[in-house]
């Protein structure tokens, strides 16, 4: 893919990641990671970074909106957050120090068990509704 | 009253003049090295854990992993952005389309069961998955 037609197919696999996150919880993440290697060609790492870019916008909007709503307490979120930030430079470093093809089997064993993840909770619901 | 007192303020840890508590800081930890690790967002074990371990409902633990994924993705995108791995271009098409995804998404959940959903979206991304393992 290249070209314009690399970007309608970014705008409207955005469209479906977001469906996605907003309908089963599945963060966006772990669908743009696997398209951008797979379908629009970028490296492991650049995925990722890429990836990122692409995650923080939609936290700020869904805390915005959340906040309007009254749900959450943002001050402890961004507290505890800010630790998390410290974990974040740290995985970033691990990232960077691993080669591209080991970084791919460890985020491939990720979705791999986030699928799992998603199974289990769709049966454990439907046992549960009868 | 007293007990719970006492053990609530051995709980807490400090970080300074800081005051958070210890769960609280461990899965921070933990979402923020999933996050910087794989470029996803890390409430896919954040939310369990505050859940589980942390006690919070379920709700307010969506709403506290969702705001600690602001800092969390910006130390990431600092980290990668001075190593040069981030094409702007990519994101921004991406943000586009999830943003009309999200409010699509959101407006779904009100009216489909997304059981079924949730299993075959789980067989997919065993694909994926096996896809990603093959490729490269």
């Amino acid at each position: 893919m290249s070209g314009t037609t690399l970007y309608v197919a970014l705008v409207a696999f955005g469209v479906l990641a977001g469906v996605a996150s907003g309908l089963l919880g599945v963060g966006g993440g772990t669908l743009i990671v696997p398209f951008l290697t797979l379908a629009a060609g970028l490296s492991q790492h650049n995925a990722e970074a890429t990836s990122l870019l692409v995650i923080l916008p939609t936290a700020i909007a869904g805390t915005l909106t959340l906040r309007r709503r009254g749900v959450g307490d943002p001050a402890l979120a961004l507290r505890f957050g800010v630790v998390g930030a410290i974990g974040a430079v740290g995985g970033a470093l691990l990232a960077l120090a691993l080669p591209a093809g080991a970084l791919r089997i460890v985020f491939a064993v990720f979705v791999g068990l986030v699928g799992l993840r998603l199974i289990y909770d769709g049966r454990r619901a439907e046992a549960r509704a009868g | 009253m007293r007990a719970s007192a006492a053990s609530a303020a051995t709980s807490r840890a400090r970080l300074g003049r800081f005051r958070i508590d210890r769960e609280l800081v461990a899965i921070g930890v933990l979402g923020g090295l999933l996050s910087g690790l794989l470029g996803v967002g890390g409430g896919i074990v954040m939310v369990p854990l505050l859940v589980i371990w942390a006690r919070y409902g379920q709700r307010d633990a969506h709403a506290a992993s969702l705001g600690a994924i602001i800092p969390i993705s910006i130390a990431g995108i600092a980290t990668y952005g001075v190593a040069g791995h981030i094409d702007v271009r990519a994101a921004a098409a991406l943000i586009v389309g999830s943003v009309v995804g999200a409010r699509l998404g959101a407006g779904f959940l009100a009216r489909i069961d997304e059981r079924h959903l949730k299993m075959v979206f789980g067989v997919f991304l065993i694909g994926v998955a096996a896809l990603m393992g093959v490729r490269g």
